[in-house]
């Protein structure tokens, strides 16, 4: 993340610097009782380039991706990005067990209810 | 009078800067996207470069296990396909849903003739790297110049 702070700066001058693209991941979100679900498209990216951040209701996924590329390229469709996008999240959710795992180039992010706020049925006495 | 001049040139010379800036605000926001418009639709974005002695074929394919994808290769003509399937895990609702399932073909020409014994392909990461060595008589050779 350093880096891009860096070429910013530089931008004053005349140089022509290359910047990683952003771009947002697709996500898909479902909901049971007990938790929300994520899941977000970040191909190319391994674990150590993977980042969730979780402060204030605010949930923040970042992956880089850097592609190791050898040879003369005929084309290139796709390249190196920083995919990044952020989302509220409610204030149910437990945020000390959330927890995530990178699979197929998907981030699977498991954000558990805390106990308070599952449904619960209410008990009607007759009276 | 001068002075004013000068003022609309600097004037002008910022103009010009803050254009640069957004177009390169968009180029960069655009480049991401600017593969998958060519490729028509949301077919899945491919780089294909050429070492010399083989050339390397990157397919972008997030949540792709290696049993839905099929690689064919016959001569200088390559065809991938494959799915994945947009399944809803049991017992969850749906808030958003933009990953979709996808069932795509995508086939190639090659510069040249490639030896189908020797093509690998690996996926890791949702990434498909294939390495495809050239045929003996695609291969640069030095000529040496008496």
């Amino acid at each position: 993340m350093s880096e891009r702070k860096d070429i910013v700066k530089r931008e004053e001058g005349t140089e022509r610097v290359h910047r990683i693209p952003m771009a947002a991941p697709l996500v898909d979100i479902y909901e049971n009782d007990d938790e929300i679900l994520l899941y977000a498209d970040m191909p190319g990216v391994d674990k150590d380039g993977v980042r969730v951040n979780i402060d204030n209701g605010k949930l923040e996924l970042s992956g880089l991706r850097k592609l190791v590329v050898n040879g003369a390229a005929n084309w290139e469709e796709f390249g190196d990005v920083e995919y990044s996008r952020s989302f509220s999240v409610p204030q149910t959710i437990d945020i000390n067990r959330v927890n995530a795992e990178l699979k197929c180039g998907v981030l699977h992010l498991h954000l558990p209810k805390s106990e308070a706020a599952k449904p619960r049925q209410i008990e009607i006495k007759a009276a | 009078m001068w002075t004013r001049i000068g003022d609309v040139n600097r004037m002008f010379g910022d103009i010009d800067l803050l254009q640069s800036r957004m177009s390169r605000f968009f180029d960069d926001y655009d480049r991401s996207n600017y593969g998958r418009v060519l490729a028509g639709g949301d077919l899945p974005l491919t780089n294909f470069y050429d070492t010399g002695d083989h050339f390397e074929l990157k397919v972008e394919l997030p949540g792709t296990a290696k049993e839905d994808l099929s690689v064919k290769i016959q001569g200088n003509y390559l065809e991938i396909g494959g799915k994945r399937e947009a399944n809803v895990p049991d017992g969850y609702s749906v808030h958003r849903s933009e990953r979709g399932s996808v069932d795509f073909t995508r086939s190639f020409t090659l510069p040249s003739e490639v030896d189908a014994e020797k093509v690998e392909a690996t996926i890791s990461n949702g990434l498909l790297t294939m390495i495809l060595p050239k045929a003996e008589a695609a291969k640069p050779k030095q000529i040496t110049v008496r």
